[in-house]
C-alpha cells in the first residue's frame, strides 16, 4: 500500500492552501464558539446574504458538482431533472418552513417539532429522523470523498477519508457554527468561481452559443452510448423518474443540516433574504452544471468515458485538463489542479455541516433535554456536542475505510432525501400548522417515514441482488426510489397517530406556537455583535 | 405571560394568517403542479420531451429552463409581499398584543391599590 500513488503536485498545493484558509477560520472561529449558542448557531449573528451563500455551501456537495456534470454526460438530459428537483425544492422551504423555523426553534429541528407535545418522545423521534438522514448523507459523502481526492490529488483511498474526516471534526469541534458557516462561504464562492470559469471556457469554444453545444454534444453519440438530449435514458422507469421528483422537491424541506442554518441568522427577515439568496446561487450553480455536462460530451465524446469512471464523477476535472491545454500541459494540469481543490473545499464543507446538526441532535436533544432534563450547565452541553461530533466522525471514517471505495454509495442520497422527505417534512409541517396534532402523531409518522424509506430501498432491484438478477427484488419491487409510497405513508402515519390517540394538553399550547411561528414574537435573539 | 390565545383570536393577527394564506397556498399549490407536471411529462413523455425547438436545443431544455425563471420570480415575489404586507401585520398585531396587555395589567393593579390606601 503506497501512501502517494500518482501524486498530483499541482492538486497537492491547491488542497494545502483550502485547508490552510479553512484551519485559519477555524482558529479564529474557536473564540466565538465556546457558548451554547455560539458552538450550534454562530450567535444567530449571520446576515443574510452570508447565510445564502453558506446555504449553498451545505448544500451543494460533491453528488451536485461532480455527480450531476457527470450525468448529463453520460445520461444527458436526465441528469439535468435532478437539478431542477434540487433547486425547485427552496420554494418548499421558504413558503413551509424556513420563518417558521427560525421564529419558534432555538438549535435543532427538535426544539419545533417538540414544541408543544410531549417532549422526550417528541425529541427523540426528531433526533431519529436526523440522525436517520445524516447517516446516509455522511456515509455517501466520506466514500465519494475518498474515491474522489484519490484519483484527484492522487493520494490512498484510506488516507483520503482520514484526511477528510479530521479536518471536518475539526471545524466542528473547534469552531463548531462559526467555522463551519465560513468554511461553507468560503467553499461556496470556490465552487461558483470554478464552475463559472469552465463554463465560459466551455462556451468560448462553441462562439458563446449554447445551443451549438448541444448539437456538438448530440453529434458525439454513438451506438454504444447512453447520452439523449431527450428524458428517459438514466431514469427510463417513469413512475421512478416521479418518485424521485417528489423526495426531491420535499426532502430539502427535512434535512437537518439546511434547517440548522435558519437558527443562525437575527430574524426570520433575514431567513427569509437568505433562502432566496441561496435560490439564486444554487440556480445559478445548476443553470451552469448543464454547459459542463454538454461540454464534456461535447469535446471529451464517447472516448472520454472510461476515463470519466463510475457515473462520470471524473467528467467535470477531466474537462477541465481539457479545457486547460490537455492533461500533462501546464495550463490543463493546473485547471485540473483548480478544479480538484474545489472538489475537495464542497467535500470538507458539506461534511462538516452534517456532523454538526448530528452532533446538535445527540448533546441538545438527547443529552440535555432527555437524559439531563435541562439540570446540565450550558458548559457541558457544548463538551458533549464536541465529544458527540467526534464519535460520530470516528464511526463514518471507520465504515467508509471498512467499506471501501467499491463500497456502492449511490443509493444513499437518494434514501437520504426520501427518509427526510418521509419523516422529518411531514412531523414538522405538521407541528407548525395543524392544531390537533400531537405527540402519537409525530412518532407514528416518523417512524412510517423511516422505516418505509429504509425498507423500500433495501428490496429495491439497486440494492438487492437477487437469484436471477434481472429482476432483483424479493417482493417484486421494482423502484428505486421510494418517495412516491414512503412521502404518502409519513404523513398517513403523522394523521393516524394523531386520530387513535388521547393526549394530556401541553403547558404550551398551539396557540403560542402559531403566534411565535407567525409573528416571532419571543423569538430567540441573536448575540449583541462583538468585534 | 403573554396571552396567546387573545393574539391568537385578536383581529390582527387572523388578518396577517388570513393574507399570507392567500399568497402562500396557491403559490404552493401552483409551483408544485407546475413542477409534477414537468416531471410527469420527463417520465411519460419523453419523445416529446426530446423534440427540437430549434437545432439541439429541444422542449425539455426550454421547460426546465421556465422552471428556473418560476423559483426566482417566485422567490422574489414572496420576498417583496413579506417586507411590505406580512412583516407590518405581523409588527401591528404584536403591537396591539402589548396595548392590550398594558391595559389589562393597568385594570388588575387598581383594586390593589386601592386596598393600599385603605
Amino acid at each position: 500500500m503506497t501512501l502517494f500513488a500518482e501524486v498530483n503536485v499541482e492538486a497537492l498545493v491547491m488542497a494545502t492552501i483550502i485547508l490552510a484558509i479553512t484551519l485559519g477560520i477555524t482558529y479564529w472561529a474557536s473564540k466565538r464558539a465556546t457558548s451554547a449558542v455560539g458552538f450550534y448557531a454562530a450567535g444567530r449573528q449571520i446576515t443574510g446574504r452570508q447565510n445564502g451563500l453558506a446555504i449553498s455551501g451545505d448544500y451543494l456537495s460533491a453528488a451536485s458538482f461532480l455527480g450531476i456534470a457527470g450525468l448529463i454526460f453520460l445520461y444527458g438530459f436526465d441528469g439535468f431533472l435532478y437539478s431542477i428537483g434540487f433547486l425547485v425544492a427552496f420554494l418548499t422551504v421558504m413558503f413551509l418552513l424556513a420563518e417558521r423555523m427560525r421564529n419558534a426553534g432555538k438549535y435543532t429541528i427538535a426544539d419545533v417539532l417538540s414544541f408543544r407535545l410531549n417532549e422526550t418522545p417528541a425529541r427523540a423521534a426528531a433526533a431519529l429522523g436526523t440522525f436517520a438522514v445524516v447517516t446516509f448523507y455522511l456515509i455517501a459523502q466520506m466514500v465519494g470523498a475518498g474515491v474522489l481526492i484519490e484519483k484527484l490529488v492522487g493520494i490512498n483511498f484510506t488516507f483520503a477519508v482520514i484526511l477528510t474526516g479530521v479536518f471536518m471534526l475539526c471545524y466542528v469541534i473547534f469552531g463548531g457554527m462559526v467555522a463551519t458557516t465560513w468554511v461553507q462561504i468560503v467553499k461556496a464562492v470556490l465552487l461558483m468561481a470554478g464552475i463559472f470559469t469552465m463554463s465560459v471556457f466551455v462556451l468560448a469554444k462553441v462562439g458563446f452559443n449554447p445551443i451549438e453545444l448541444f448539437n456538438r454534444a448530440e453529434a458525439n453519440t454513438t451506438a454504444e452510448s447512453t447520452f439523449s438530449l431527450a428524458p428517459g435514458t438514466y431514469l427510463p422507469e417513469p413512475l421512478d423518474t416521479v418518485s424521485l421528483g417528489l423526495a426531491l422537491v420535499l426532502g430539502t424541506a427535512g434535512l437537518p443540516h439546511i434547517l440548522m442554518r435558519f437558527f443562525t441568522v437575527p430574524s426570520a427577515k433575514a431567513a427569509r433574504s437568505s433562502v432566496v439568496w441561496a435560490m439564486f446561487i444554487i440556480g445559478f450553480f445548476y443553470l451552469l452544471t448543464t454547459f459542463i455536462g454538454f461540454g464534456a460530451r461535447a469535446f471529451l465524446g464517447q472516448g472520454g468515458v472510461e476515463a470519466a469512471g463510475t457515473g462520470g464523477n471524473l467528467a467535470a476535472p477531466n474537462l477541465a485538463a481539457f479545457l486547460g491545454g490537455g492533461e500533462g500541459t501546464f495550463g490543463g494540469d493546473l485547471f485540473l489542479a483548480a478544479i480538484a481543490g474545489v472538489a475537495f473545499a464542497t467535500i470538507l464543507a458539506v461534511v462538516a455541516g452534517l456532523v454538526l446538526s448530528a452532533s446538535a441532535a445527540f448533546s441538545h436533544d438527547i443529552w440535555s433535554s432527555i437524559v439531563r432534563k435541562h439540570r446540565d450547565s450550558e458548559h457541558e452541553e457544548v463538551l458533549v456536542a464536541r465529544i458527540a461530533a467526534f464519535a460520530i466522525g470516528f464511526i463514518a471514517i471507520t465504515i467508509a475505510v471498512i467499506g471501501g471505495s467499491g463500497l456502492n454509495v449511490s443509493f444513499m442520497v437518494g434514501l437520504a432525501f426520501a427518509v427526510a422527505a418521509s419523516a422529518n417534512f411531514p412531523a414538522l409541517l405538521l407541528a407548525l400548522t395543524w392544531r390537533r396534532f400531537n405527540t402519537a402523531g409525530a412518532i407514528t409518522g416518523v417512524l412510517f417515514g423511516v422505516v418505509s424509506s429504509i425498507f423500500l430501498v433495501i428490496v429495491s432491484p439497486k440494492v438487492w441482488p437477487g437469484a436471477d438478477s434481472v429482476t432483483g427484488s424479493p417482493i417484486g419491487w421494482d423502484l428505486s426510489n421510494p418517495g412516491i409510497v414512503s412521502i404518502p405513508l409519513g404523513f398517513l402515519g403523522c394523521w393516524l397517530g394523531t386520530m387513535l390517540s388521547r393526549e394530556q394538553p401541553a403547558e404550551r399550547t398551539f396557540d403560542e406556537l402559531f403566534v411565535r411561528s407567525e409573528t416571532g414574537l419571543g423569538a430567540e435573539r441573536a448575540l449583541e455583535k462583538v468585534s | 405571560m403573554v396571552d396567546w390565545q387573545g393574539i391568537e383570536r385578536s383581529a390582527e393577527f387572523r388578518e396577517l394568517v388570513r393574507r399570507r394564506r392567500r399568497f402562500v397556498v396557491p403559490a404552493t399549490i401552483f409551483f408544485l403542479a407546475y413542477y409534477m407536471g414537468f416531471i410527469l411529462l420527463a417520465g411519460y413523455a419523453p419523445d416529446f420531451m426530446g423534440e427540437s425547438v430549434y437545432e439541439g436545443l429541444t422542449v425539455g431544455y426550454c421547460l426546465a429552463l421556465t422552471q428556473f425563471v418560476m423559483v426566482f420570480v417566485l422567490g422574489i415575489w414572496y420576498l417583496r409581499k413579506a417586507d411590505r404586507e406580512f412583516d407590518p401585520l405581523a409588527d401591528a398585531a404584536v403591537e396591539a398584543a402589548a396595548d392590550s396587555d398594558e391595559k389589562a395589567r393597568f385594570t388588575r393593579s387598581t383594586p390593589r391599590e386601592e386596598e393600599v390606601t385603605r
